[in-house]
């Protein structure tokens, strides 16, 4: 029931040239469907793996067995506060998800829509006017996706490069940087709350330091675990999802031609992407001891759902690892199961649909550029860069 | 074609709304409201496929009805 296999340390999850980590990890499928990896997490404490869509959809709702309380980002600087709404299990965490799903809703998203497609034209424009190659990342996915969010928070756009780096630091860095880094962001968010008490804007915080749940204020604690949480959930996976997306475009002329010439299949073919390229591992504590489908999990246990590998499930999905960007019934898991539910699902959708819609009608015909090898990672979300497209 | 919502089940992942805005309806937090939807003839293709595109299973196609009819017809056709 031991296998050797983890998001961080296994050989597909280092830094490759023109590497495929989703396709490694869906080797999963090969062997049993739950297992014991000893060191699937970043300070290589082991986990159990579960690796069935089935079998993570009944995990992930059931609140009670399995805890979202870990207190990750706290636990590095020594700490122990959740964040929220993540780290909560209900009922704690409806109260908080019922105040920020409004912020977040479908059809709130509707009303951010023609901002968010302004920013990719301003973009992709300027790429487009001074070359006919760019590295998307830096150009572009990041710059927009990051600014979207920075702009949904209230904060300008002229930290952002600041902004990514910390985030950078605290998903992908080294332990020590991962500390700095999370220290800078719990006092960043601190200040901020502090900042927006004595002046209130119109933005996130000030709607933070302002909300009320059952009937009173926020403690100092929930607004740093709301803000913290709210502030690295949308700094980079947006950007990345937009990254993988473009890179499998460009290594497949055909589904390009296919997304240009009918812009309307570019919404469905969005979740066939979000399927095949899903960049989160859900992680959670068993509260007691239980025999999960076969696996005796004792309690404080780790269990780790990676979205990677159930949406590439073949119990779950015809074909999982070939990419058909017409495929319906497509009930994948990118962004999880049950009560938490990725709360930005629904702006991070617009964002990529858009991103692709805006890329595809105005950039011609692109591929990786010659001599170029874009690099890719796992981890806690999974990574690509030196994405350098070419269409000159 | 009657869609049963199991709203206990919805997670506010509104992929049925994103399929068919017009037949299935979101509160102000993006979760579905509770009641059994009655799905027209003409909406059936598009109620379909918003309800097997949910996540987790909170939108149960009833097609009873229609299966009773059909057995009614079949039976007619043939003299039964």
């Amino acid at each position: 029931m031991v296998r050797d296999f983890s998001l961080f340390t296994s050989a597909a999850m280092q830094r490759t040239k023109n590497g495929d980590p989703h396709a490694a990890v869906a080797c999963a499928h090969a062997g049993p469907p739950i297992f014991f990896s000893p060191y699937n997490t970043r300070d290589g404490r082991g986990t159990w793996v579960i690796t069935r869509a089935n079998d993570q959809r009944k995990l992930l709702q059931d609140t009670a067995t399995f805890s979202s309380h870990r207190s990750i980002f706290a636990s590095a600087l020594g700490e122990n506060w959740p964040m929220i709404p993540l780290e909560l299990d209900p009922p704690a965490h409806g109260v908080f998800r019922s105040l920020l799903n409004p912020l977040l809703s479908p059809k709130r998203v509707m009303a951010l829509e023609p901002a968010v497609r302004e920013r990719a034209i301003a973009l992709i424009d300027m790429i487009s006017a001074s070359s006919t190659s760019c590295d998307v990342m830096k150009d572009f996915a990041f710059p927009f996706a990051v600014s979207i969010f920075l702009r949904f928070l209230g904060l300008s756009d002229e930290r952002l490069d600041t902004f990514v780096g910390w985030a950078k630091d605290l998903l992908h860095g080294d332990g020590i940087k991962r500390t700095a880094a999370a220290r800078t962001i719990v006092a960043f968010i601190d200040d901020l709350a502090a900042m927006r008490r004595k002046e209130p804007a119109d933005d996130f915080m000030t709607f933070v330091v302002q909300a009320k749940v059952d009937g009173r204020p926020l403690r100092d604690e929930e607004i740093r675990g709301i803000g913290v949480l709210l502030f690295v959930a949308g700094l980079d996976t947006v950007a990345t999802a937009i990254g993988f997306d473009l890179a499998y475009l460009a290594r497949n002329p055909r589904d390009q031609e296919l997304l240009r010439s009918e812009p309307d299949r570019i919404v469905l073919a969005a979740e066939e992407l979000l399927r095949a390229y899903s960049t989160v591992q859900m992680i959670r504590v068993a509260t007691k001891d239980i025999d999960f489908e076969g696996a005796p999990i004792r309690k404080g246990d780790y269990i780790s759902c990676p979205t990677m590998i159930a949406n590439r499930d073949p119990a779950e999905f015809e074909c999982p690892n070939t990419i058909d960007l017409a495929r319906e019934d497509n009930r994948h898991t990118a962004f999880a199961y049950g009560p938490h539910r990725c709360l930005g699902s629904h702006l991070a959708r617009r964002e990529i649909v858009i991103a692709l819609e805006e890329w595809l009608s105005r950039i011609p015909d692109f591929r990786i550029k010659k001599g170029t090898a874009p690099i890719t990672y796992g981890g806690h979300v999974f990574g690509i860069e030196n994405l350098i497209l070419d269409w000159s | 074609m009657r869609i049963i919502v199991h709203n206990a089940k919805c997670q506010g992942h509104a992929r049925c709304w994103a399929q068919a805005p017009d037949i299935f309806d979101l509160n102000d937090e993006g979760y579905i409201l509770p009641g059994d939807i009655d799905v027209e003839e003409k909406d059936e293709l598009l109620a379909s496929r918003g309800a097997r595109s949910c996540p987790e299973r909170a939108l149960e196609i009833d097609r009873t009805s229609d299966a009773l009819l059909d057995r009614l017809l079949f039976n007619q056709h043939c003299g039964g």
